[in-house]
């Protein structure tokens, strides 16, 4: 940091310290992987906090029973580590004396996490764990803004009942990680009463770099699409190894993650093309939202200060700080069970979508299919077309 | 059978590349008797080097690859001066200390300047492939796969006829009788660790080409880097190639024919019995 940068900073913290002396403050503390593996997608959840808890303080703070609150954000580096992420929400309720907690990245952190805040009785909104695994145990203390794992292939499978080819035969990966377990477990559920056939079920390591015997495989059994759920490096890896191993899905191939990231489309550059994929979120004007105007004005917002694009991960994690916001002004006090009771009955119009939790306390949000074309992300398919497909996509020797 | 051929050319050719991965791990360890934990974070380096001298020079990745390899042999060098001779000569726990921390520091380094964003070395040519009696070979790992062969030939050569590679075989049997005969050790540390270093640093750049870079590929990497080199037999550069081969092999087999998530079990499933095996490859060396 240069020191001219670091002096305005020092400045401007020791002034907000001064003027925040004598107003009353909510703390909201998560532990997010700043760094290491997952730190790619970490970066959501610290920056989707950071934002909209500076733009709700912007905005006049949250008001609880006639007085005005400004929000604290305390955020710890989990560095990827799901144990010391634990550790880190313990010390955030115990030393700390955070509020509410907000969650981590991806389903296996969140569900250690969680127990966390159900063990204090202290709600956790966290916008970064799909699985149902976490919202199976019976958990009254978390809430959830990803749309269940189980139904992430959901929109797409009913597109495929549409499409002209009609597909029939479906090659299924997925990584052995809690998410993508959850995917996997619902994907086969959904494609037996939809009469498709799996001609190949493989699941992978978590981390796998390589990717050749199952594509190999893959291109022996011939598949019409092939339904791929993991994380973005194995995607990543996934694509490029069946460039290389020359294998092509006969119909298209899709991706629960990586698609909608601009990373995804750095990283493979013309590879990217033609690969479908899934979105519980796009950035446009409809979405409206109480702090930022709408969905377009916080993706505006968002590159301008961090200087990348938003995903659904960001705008989620935007969701379950509005969530918190929400359910505190309608409690009317700090006290987290009547926050948590308060969180269970919210509902409202976000940047994210529609809020509202169900009784086991994950929301439902429909999934929006999306192809890269162009080096673009265009919308396909949520209850029917509103996007015209680029299907077949062609093998790799004809791109 | 088709589908067996397929596997099997899958698996060499990745096994060429982890071998070339084991090497430098094997020569460090072997002359050193340093377990270089930072190994898989100089690999990420060199892929990192590799990865900007083609996206910000425009320099082919096959023809930058002595260039990255000379930028890690001299970061390599001057680790070994400036710090690992230090204590190269004291307890191995120090070394081991040593070399985790610049691991440490290298991949948070790495993250501060390069960000955790992934990388790939995309030339055109990198999806490209030929098909040969049904069987699909693409041309960046064959490519990556006859580096790693050359550079361990030439590793062999080098160790085998010059005087500088006959100075570092001596050092590594018998340190009092090469000094007498006129070796500076320190020098031939340096050496030993820079090429170790460079070595890295070409598994990196070859990474990058098949596979991605982010500054967290490291910590798998070294892992498997140990297992091949203590299958190969540390500084004996056919053998580590071999060891290489092995683990490629019985990965792809093993993903094919049990189960995909079983591949870290046979990694450290092939060091356990190696080590029930051989143990005296590990304990009379290392």
């Amino acid at each position: 940091m240069r020191p001219t940068k670091f002096l305005v900073l020092a400045l401007a913290l020791a002034l907000s310290g001064a003027a925040s002396g004598q107003e009353k403050k909510i703390a909201l503390g998560a532990a997010v992987q700043l760094t290491g593996r997952l730190a790619n997608t970490g970066r959501y959840y610290g920056d989707g906090y950071q934002i909209t808890v500076d733009k709700i303080n912007q905005k006049g703070g949250v008001t609880v029973g006639g007085t005005k609150y400004q929000l604290a954000l305390r955020i710890y580096d989990s560095q990827s580590d799901t144990n010391l992420g634990v550790r880190q929400y313990v010390q955030l309720l115990t030393q700390d004396k955070v509020n509410f907690l907000l969650g981590p990245f991806s389903s296996n952190d969140a569900l250690d996490d969680s127990s966390v805040a159900e063990k204090y009785q202290v709600p956790m909104v966290q916008g970064g764990g799909a699985s149902t695994q976490i919202f199976s145990r019976g958990y009254k203390y978390v809430f959830g803004t990803l749309p269940p794992a189980d139904d992430y292939f959901s929109s797409t499978i009913k597109m495929m009942g549409k499409l002209d080819p009609k597909p029939k035969t479906v090659a299924l990966v997925a990584a052995d990680d809690s998410f993508d377990v959850s995917v996997a477990n619902g994907t086969r559920k959904l494609l037996k009463e939809a009469g498709l056939e799996l001609v190949v079920d493989k699941q992978f390591r978590e981390n796998n770099a390589d990717f050749s015997s199952i594509l190999s495989l893959v291109k022996s059994k011939d598949p019409d699409v092939i339904l791929w759920a993991g994380h973005e490096g194995e995607a990543l890896n996934f694509i490029r190894q069946a460039k290389s191993l020359d294998v092509n899905p006969k119909l298209f191939y899709s991706f629960t993650v990586g698609v909608p990231t601009a990373d995804f489309r750095k990283a493979l550059g013309k590879d990217a093309e033609y690969a479908f994929g899934m979105t519980p979120w796009l950035p446009e004007k409809e979405l409206e939202d109480d702090w930022f105007g709408d969905a377009e004005q916080f993706d505006k917002e968002y590159q301008a200060r961090f200087k990348y694009s938003p995903d659904y991960h960001a705008a989620s994690a935007a969701a379950d700080v509005e969530t918190f916001a929400k359910a505190i002004a309608a409690a009317g006090t700090l006290d987290p069970k009547k926050v948590r009771d308060e969180i269970a009955k919210v509902e409202f119009q976000s940047l994210y979508g529609h809020i509202k939790f169900q009784p086991n306390g994950q929301i439902s949000l429909p999934q929006t299919v999306i192809q890269i074309q162009d080096a673009k992300v265009v919308p396909i398919y949520t209850e029917d077309f509103i996007g015209k497909p680029r299907y077949p996509i062609p093998p790799w020797s004809k791109r | 059978m088709q589908l067996f051929g397929q596997i099997l050319v899958n698996g060499i050719l990745l096994g060429g590349l982890y071998g070339l991965m084991g090497l430098g791990m094997g020569l460090v360890w072997g002359v050193l008797k340093i377990v270089n934990l930072a190994h898989g974070a100089l690999i990420m380096l060199g892929g990192y080097a590799l990865y900007f001298l083609y996206t910000k020079a425009g320099v082919d990745p096959f023809l930058g690859l002595p260039l990255a390899m000379l930028a890690m042999f001299v970061l390599g060098y001057l680790l070994q001066t400036l710090l690992l001779n230090l204590i190269v000569r004291s307890a191995q726990l120090n070394t081991l200390l040593l070399t985790f921390g610049l691991d440490v520091v290298f991949v948070y380094m790495a993250q501060l300047l390069f960000t955790a964003d992934f990388r790939t070395i995309n030339p055109p040519y990198a999806g490209k492939n030929i098909s040969l009696f049904g069987v699909t070979v693409p041309y960046a790992q064959l490519g990556a796969f006859g580096v790693a062969v050359l550079l361990a030939a030439l590793l062999y050569l080098v160790l085998d006829k010059t005087r500088t590679g006959r100075a570092i075989r001596a050092t590594a049997q018998n340190l009092v009788a090469a000094r007498l005969y006129g070796v500076n050790p320190k020098r031939i540390y340096a050496i030993t660790f820079g090429t170790g270093a460079a070595l890295a640093g070409a598994a990196g750049g070859l990474y990058g080409i098949v596979s991605q870079i982010t500054p967290y590929i490291g910590v798998t990497l070294t892992a498997k880097s140990f297992v091949i080199a203590i299958l190969g037999g540390l500084d004996k550069p056919l053998g580590v190639i071999g060891g290489g081969l092995v683990l490629g092999i019985a990965e792809a087999m093993a993903a094919l024919y049990l189960d995909p998530t079983y591949t870290d079990i046979i990694s450290f499933g092939l060091l356990v019995l190696v080590l029930i095996a051989r143990p005296a490859q590990l304990l009379g060396r290392a």
